[in-house]
């Protein structure tokens, strides 16, 4: 357990998300959308849909799945008026399932309104005012046929065995999945929205064994990048070409156990370093690629760079290859990413969930050990030899026992929309072998105060 | 990952007898609860601390009285001991294949926090250096621990080291999370390590 001094944040209970589920829960999901509702996946088969509002149970997907829903994505809006929500769920029984529901849930916003915050958000949504809001204000009707709304329009079939993550590209265009079948299937939904026709685009089969996690990075000009974490220990980048083939452009290689999470640099953390530079002119395709964080069973969560090709001129050209096995020469599409920075080591067992957040750029992760961590990135005010400012992660937050004596499966940090929250305010919420859903509110810790607030309770 | 099984290592033989030792290596444990408070003042209060439902595993503080014992290794020993070889209506005790001396646990330095972990780790030993079987008896003794010791316990079961040829693939399997759940929903798979854990169940 690294040293956590002195600890910054204190991570507090805000709400449990009732019901509970009755066994293990797997992973909680926000909308991406702004809408306030997150999704979770659990071993009773189903997935459980609660609002961010009120910590209540929205709406329940189930008879669908014949085991463990292991994962669940939702699919980003397009902003072209969609009037649908999607969601694709993966389960233990090798199937994947694309569920759609009518977006009544701008009307549950607005009857939780207290106000007019809340309008602007619904509308925000898809970027201009919703027609299909109901005029008269009345919204009873979403509340009364929760669980009737979603409706499971296709099942997707091609993997052999339990399907570990499901994630769809920041554009809406592709989702992917993986499996213990070691492949990655990546699906593109063609015609008109809503047709529910899906075609394979890709079958990738390098990963050695289990593929753990999947990600997308946003398209950075290049298109859309795809990350896969694997029980090889490896992490491997894939990207499609001009021509529609997919490959492996990248093989991350260093962690000493299963990967189990993947978190791409969301850009606002990119825009925060940029700004205190002042090197950013506002243009993201000249910002440095977005980097990848990876957690693993070896206990480490490390940050990975994509490293500019060619190689720096001032190495001597004796160097340029060195290290990379001539088999993994880079071809002229493959990409040379390494290992710059390992976050302090604050767990005791596997670390199966990580979330770097898009408004404060910190960084939790949750454990088999039962806490959650929270990271943060700093400038060190040293400047290394290349000229760019140093960083360092330090811890700044612990909690031990976040779900009693139960292993953490996933973290997320999500936006509040609670009565009590403050715009913009985050909150971090953990998922649990207990089946339970909870969220935490971050405090300052003020620094001052600690040492004398413990004095006093000493003595008394 | 490592198992640190330094602090509580028997690095004798284990057998009933030789219990008292167990409990001497508690009170050294005791003096590490100190850092306790401050650490509890900067979390704040734990939401299973004030959950009326939470049950505590750990009733039992530095107090003597033995009304209410810890799990200790043996105990831990009696739960997977009569688990059955899928082949042979043999018990893993008498093939050989789970130890007493085998059975590791750590146990945490506050008995009094109930979020603190326990740590078991399980090392087997197969009957023959290329046993087949060695990961659905694995397998087996994960799962029996898993059900019946309290949730604050992490077990760890590996194949000993040098006793069987693919022993890395195995431990590796059965640390799995996602492996050993998705097990648990194979019908034809649990029907057979019901069978092996039948006599578990009749004692």
């Amino acid at each position: 357990m690294a040293k956590p001094t002195p600890l910054m944040l204190r991570i507090n209970h805000l709400a449990d998300f009732k019901p509970t589920a009755m066994s293990r829960a797997w992973v909680s999901i926000p909308n991406p959308n702004d809408i306030p509702l997150i999704a979770t996946a659990t071993s009773e088969k189903s997935v459980r849909v609660y609002s961010l509002r009120n910590f209540t149970l929205h709406s329940k997907m189930d008879k669908a799945h014949e085991r463990t829903v292991k994962s669940v994505a939702w699919k980003p809006t397009t902003g072209k008026g969609r009037t649908k929500m999607s969601l694709a769920t993966g389960s233990f029984d090798s199937t994947m399932g694309i569920w759609q529901r009518r977006e009544q849930f701008g009307g549950e916003v607005a009857s939780n309104s207290m106000d007019g915050e809340d309008q602007e958000m619904e509308i925000t949504s898809s970027g201009k005012p919703k027609s299909h809001r109901n005029t008269d204000g009345s919204d009873a009707e979403s509340e009364s046929s929760g669980e009737e709304e979603w409706e499971y329009s296709i099942v997707l079939e091609g993997h052999d065995s339990e399907i570990k993550c499901v994630s769809y590209s920041p554009s809406g265009q592709y989702l992917a999945s993986c499996s213990r079948d070691k492949s990655i299937w990546v699906w593109e939904e063609i015609g008109e929205d809503g047709d529910d026709e899906w075609e394979t685009v890709a079958v990738l089969q390098e990963h050695e064994a289990d593929v753990k996690c999947v990600a997308w990075r946003k398209d950075d000009g290049n298109g859309e990048l795809l990350a896969s974490g694997s029980y090889d220990d490896t992490v491997r980048l894939w990207r499609g070409d001009e021509d529609g083939e997919w490959s492996s452009v990248a093989a991350l290689e260093g962690h000493e156990g299963t990967v189990w999470a993947l978190e791409w640099e969301p850009e606002a953390v990119q825009k925060l370093f940029a700004n205190s530079t002042g090197q950013d002119d506002g243009d993201e395709y000249s910002r440095p690629p977005k980097r990848l964080m990876s957690s693993s069973a070896d206990l480490t969560i490390r940050v990975w760079s994509k490293t500019p090709t060619p190689p720096p001129p001032n190495r001597p050209s004796y160097f340029s290859n060195a290290g990379i096995p001539s088999t993994m020469r880079p071809g002229p599409n493959m990409e040379t990413w390494t290992c710059s920075a390992t976050l302090p080591t604050a767990h005791t067992l596997p670390i199966y969930s990580i979330s770097w957040s898009p408004l404060s750029g910190r960084v939790c992760s949750t454990s088999s050990d039962g806490f959650i961590v929270v990271y943060e990135e700093r400038t060190t005010g040293r400047t290394s030899v290349g000229g760019a400012i140093e960083r360092e992660w330090v811890v700044i937050g612990v909690l031990e026992g976040a779900h009693g004596p139960y292993e953490v499966n996933h973290v997320t940090w999500a936006k509040r929309y609670d009565p009590g929250s403050r715009p913009n305010e985050e909150m971090i919420i953990t998922t649990g072998d207990d089946g339970a859903v909870r969220a935490w509110f971050i405090t300052d810790i003020p620094q001052a105060g600690v040492e004398s607030g413990i004095g006093e309770i000493t003595i008394s | 990952m490592a198992f640190s099984a330094k602090e509580n290592a028997n690095p004798t033989i284990l057998s009933a007898s030789d219990l008292p030792s167990h409990r001497q290596r508690r009170k050294v444990n005791e003096d590490s609860s100190k850092q306790h408070g401050i650490r509890e003042l900067l979390m704040g209060r734990p939401s299973y601390a004030i959950d009326p439902f939470y049950l505590s595993d750990y009733s039992d503080t530095d107090s003597d009285d033995s009304a209410v014992e810890p799990i200790d290794e043996e105990e831990i020993y009696d739960l997977i001991a009569p688990i059955l070889d899928p082949e042979h209506p043999l018990s893993l005790e008498s093939l050989g294949v789970v130890k007493l001396q085998d059975v590791h646990l750590l146990s945490p330095p506050d008995p009094t926090n109930p979020a603190a972990l326990s740590r078991v780790l399980v090392e087997l030993t197969p009957t023959v250096s290329h046993c087949s079987l060695a990961t659905i008896i694995g397998l087996c003794v994960r799962v029996r621990l898993d059900q019946a010791l309290p949730p604050s316990y992490r077990v760890e079961v590996k194949i000993k080291k040098g006793t069987h040829n693919s022993s890395e693939d195995v431990n590796k399997q059965l640390a799995d999370k996602e492996r050993v759940a998705a097990a648990l929903e194979n019908a034809n798979l649990m029907s057979i390590l019901r069978n092996m854990m039948k006599p578990c169940l009749e004692t």
